[in-house]
């Protein structure tokens, strides 16, 4: 079903300007910390998009580990004002 | 932007900070210590409403999840409205829950099937194709992006990994302190001056603020 709509999408793509998506691509390389080590030139734009999937998935697995983590915490910690007050100034 | 070599992460953070703003004024950036702070208080004061919501004794996963939204929501919260994926973290909260995991093991087929049809197309075709279907997973990925246009999306993705890091970094801060609070037996002697401190405070003592260097003595 995709192969038609991403046909007239290459044509409605093709007017974004090569030149417009290399540079995206090229800001999103410098975020990724694998492909940023690495010499700018060499990798591809599918290898940059690739990264950035495998990249937003290990944070939202991390995230989740965390929030695993910090729920049990949450249930065997009691929390007052004053302690709250502490903990956000040693997170700063 | 050239710069980029250094190895620390604070480093990184300032020059990081300071090229995009340099080259770009418009363009936020999550990485600085201020942004951190606001965000760790969202996230205390959220984790606490989670903790006081639900004060009877619950299975564990949704209390875990009642926490990833609340971290979620205060990182939207921190984006200010500016981009898109916040918005639709704030707009689809309640919508969201499961129904999109589920989705999201899907279009690694198509896209086989996809390059086998456009067989006959020029390597220009072929190498847009590959990163569509790129860019549709892409757009799974990132909250409220499944419909946009490529460099939009590739905006929204930048922002979102940022502010994900960010907010990694938050949660394990927090979390390394909770520990260190709740547990009482790991390590150092420095974890007992910040339990005493800490506990009084909640007793209401108020005196040792953590950074007590009196004789305390050290945990049994």
């Amino acid at each position: 079903m995709s192969s038609w709509r991403s046909r007239s999408r290459q044509s409605n793509s093709s007017r974004i300007s090569e030149e417009q998506i290399n540079d995206l691509v090229s800001k999103l390389q410098m975020i990724l910390p694998e492909t940023r080590i690495r010499n700018n030139d060499r990798v591809s734009s599918a290898r940059v998009l690739q990264e950035t999937c495998n990249y937003i998935k290990s944070l939202h697995r991390e995230v989740d580990d965390l929030s695993e983590r910090l729920a049990e915490l949450l249930e065997t910690t009691d929390m007052t004002s004053s302690q709250a007050a502490i903990i956000r100034s040693l997170l700063m | 932007m050239e710069a980029e070599s250094s190895t620390s992460n604070q480093q990184r953070k300032r020059k990081r900070s300071a090229s995009e703003s340099s080259e770009k004024p418009a363009q936020f950036t999550w990485r600085t210590d201020k942004e951190h702070r606001l965000y760790s208080s969202k996230l205390l004061e959220a984790l606490r409403r989670v903790r006081s919501g639900s004060g009877s004794p619950r299975t564990d996963p949704p209390r875990s999840r009642a926490v990833r939204e609340a971290a979620d929501r205060a990182l939207a919260i921190s984006a200010r409205g500016r981009t898109r994926w916040s918005r639709a973290i704030l707009s689809n909260r309640s919508i969201k829950l499961k129904s999109n995991r589920i989705r999201v093991p899907c279009p690694a087929r198509p896209k086989r099937a996809e390059l086998e049809r456009i067989h006959s197309a020029d390597q220009e075709k072929k190498k847009s194709v590959v990163l569509q279907s790129k860019a549709k997973v892409l757009g799974r990925l990132v909250p409220g992006c499944k419909k946009l246009s490529f460099p939009t999306l590739l905006e929204e993705a930048s922002d979102y990994i940022k502010a994900l890091e960010m907010q990694v970094k938050a949660m394990s801060a927090l979390t390394e302190i909770l520990s260190m609070i709740g547990g009482g037996t790991e390590g150092a002697p420095g974890n007992g001056m910040l339990q005493e401190g800490v506990a009084s405070a909640g007793a209401g003592a108020g005196t040792s603020t953590g950074t007590g260097t009196d004789s305390i003595p050290p945990p049994a």
